[in-house]
């Protein structure tokens, strides 16, 4: 970490190119992609935090990034207060539902562990959906655009720096876990629980930490998304889909590394919006085909490279290293 | 903490577990003083590793009371009694398969440790005493069952017990292997180390151990020196056999 950025030329490259884009792009399209690219890794990188660093799979992820839409989008519409208390409000709510799941993580382990943070989305779903009262239901809350930084009002420009930031933070938080006391036990936990806690390290308080931690992180992203997109619908803040798609981005560039998500998201994200943009405009019957392409692509990267992009790259290395030798 | 002189470092009073109607282990009591090897034997299913079990942590005991250097750990969890001291290997290994060696015993030495720099300074020197130096970056998964139980140890003696349990280290492995590994125990207790160790290879065991107890259905049927459990009638029937003391004679 004391040579920062230096040391990890792949972040480098990646976070030094979404620096500079915005000096030269000013085109809507582009940014947004790239806003969505950093947003969308980060919140695989969150994910990643529980998922990839202390084997907490989780599938219902929604959850906390539904909890920071929903905190931000209902203090600021019915109560006016800034989406920045909201976010601190949404954090709060996603420690103690974090804490919840972290604990259960405790009592179920893999397949069961993934089945019950479905089951808690699923839950909270329900609940925002039916709750008309306070979230108006499926009819969802669109987020007025008030121009500032205290409301998240932003341009383009600003939206994309202010993703970056948090992509490089929550990148900085894996590579301390990549370096840590903390982060090597927990790679212990994930390893062999057993060996772990016979070697002194108390498994489960690490486990709920990570998964906490991990919740809070992602509600901070749920947040932001929801002032950036303007609008907040349960049914898809707190879908299956999306828990899929961080912990999809984080499996396709690499589970438990810190630049794998963002790699996963760069992929996926820039896939999906290429070909929703192209393949939608031409014909109704094409509307869900980047749906297959998509699921094509997933399909030859678990074939070809199950430890995700980072491992293949390492796999190349140590291959062209034997060449050589 | 340093133990009174001629206090045992670990206790076992009228320790049971039980799995629904089946016991386990059945009231055995025990001590380990401060620098003995003692070995435990038994036949398949005696609760050998049951009562490895108990005595880290992993299980809590139905009854009785174990007491590591004077102070009641009955029900501790196993990472606070490894805390403490006490650290276990398992004999079936579980090596952290994803990292390199020396990780896996850095976080072993994380326990005692805060520093990464000194715990992987400390992996190194444990690497180098169990033999594994050349192996240190190569993946856990990839070693070998020999040199995966020496990781066991190493990673088990990077957390600095006072007390050190073996489970089967010896198992499975080769003449050469076993060599190594019964060299290893040998100057690990010469430097002061306490251990216990479940061991199916008498032969080594008669080497190795000062005082041996013997399980049988859980229970605690023979305890004394090598020699005195080979000629014990309750050992020959239950375990070794008449072989076994035809060919010691």
């Amino acid at each position: 970490m004391r040579a920062g950025l230096a040391r990890h030329p792949g972040a480098l490259v990646i976070f030094g190119l979404a620096a500079v884009t915005p000096l030269f792009v000013r085109d809507a399209y582009f940014l947004d992609t790239l806003i969505l690219i950093l947003l969308w890794g980060a919140l695989s990188a969150a994910w990643n935090v529980a998922g990839g660093y202390a084997g907490q799979v989780s599938i219902g992820h929604a959850s906390f990034f539904g909890i920071g839409a929903y905190a931000a989008a209902l203090l600021g519409t019915r109560w006016q207060q800034s989406p920045w208390l909201g976010m601190l409000v949404g954090v709060l709510l996603s420690i103690a539902a974090g804490a919840a799941i972290g604990y259960l993580s405790n009592r179920l382990k893999g397949p069961y562990f993934a089945l019950s943070t479905i089951a808690f989305s699923q839950v909270l779903l329900i609940v925002a959906s039916r709750w008309r009262g306070l979230t108006s239901g499926s009819e969802g809350i669109p987020v007025p655009f008030r121009p500032g930084f205290g409301t998240l009002g932003l341009g383009h420009v600003a939206w994309a720096y202010l993703a970056l930031a948090v992509a490089v933070l929550y990148w900085a938080i894996q590579v301390w876990l990549d370096h840590s006391r903390f982060g090597y036990r927990l790679a212990g936990v994930r390893e062999d629980e057993d060996a772990a806690q016979a070697l002194g390290i108390p498994a489960r308080r690490l486990k709920v930490i990570a998964v906490t931690a991990s919740a809070a992180l992602t509600s901070v992203c749920g947040t932001l998304w929801a002032q950036y997109i303007g609008f907040v619908d349960a049914s898809y803040v707190f879908s299956v889909d999306l828990s899929v798609r961080f912990a999809l981005n984080a499996i396709i560039g690499g589970m438990g590394t810190a630049i794998g998500p963002f790699l996963g998201s760069i992929l996926i994200t820039s896939l999906e919006t290429y070909l929703r943009a192209t393949l939608s405009g031409m014909k109704s019957g094409l509307t869900g085909i980047y749906l297959i392409i998509y699921g094509t692509v997933l399909i030859l990267v678990v074939r070809f490279a199950p430890d995700g992009l980072t491992g293949l790259a390492t796999r190349l290395r140590a291959r062209r290293v034997r060449v050589r030798a | 903490m340093s133990t009174a002189p001629g206090a045992p470092l670990l206790a076992l009073e009228r320790v049971t577990k039980r799995f629904g109607g089946l016991t386990a282990v059945r009231e055995v009591s025990l001590e380990v003083r401060p620098g003995d090897l003692l070995g435990v034997i038994g036949p398949n299913g005696a609760g050998k590793t049951t009562l490895f079990h108990v005595i880290a942590g992993f299980y809590a005991p139905d009854e009785g009371r174990i007491v590591l250097d004077g102070r009641d750990v009955t029900g501790l969890p196993a990472h606070a009694i490894c805390q403490r001291g006490l650290t276990r290997t398992f004999q079936i290994v579980k090596p952290f398969g994803n990292l390199s060696v020396e990780d896996n015993v850095m976080i072993g030495a994380l326990t005692p440790l805060t520093s990464t720099r000194q715990a992987r300074e400390e992996a190194r020197r444990v690497i180098d005493v169990c033999g594994l130096g050349p192996h240190a970056s190569a993946r856990a998964r990839a070693l070998p069952l020999g040199l995966r139980k020496r990781l066991e140890v190493a990673r088990a003696l990077a957390t600095r017990p006072r007390l050190l349990l073996l489970d089967e280290v010896m198992a499975g492995l080769n003449p050469t292997e076993l060599r190594g590994i019964i060299e290893l125990i040998r100057r690990l207790h010469a430097d002061g180390l306490t251990l216990i160790v479940i061991e199916h290879i008498m032969a080594a065991m008669m080497r190795l151990a000062q005082r041996i107890v013997m399980l049988h259905h859980g229970e605690k049927i023979a305890e004394g020196t090598p020699r005195e459990i080979a000629s014990d009638r309750r050992v020959i029937d239950a375990y070794l056999g008449e072989e076994f003391v035809l060919a010691e004679a």
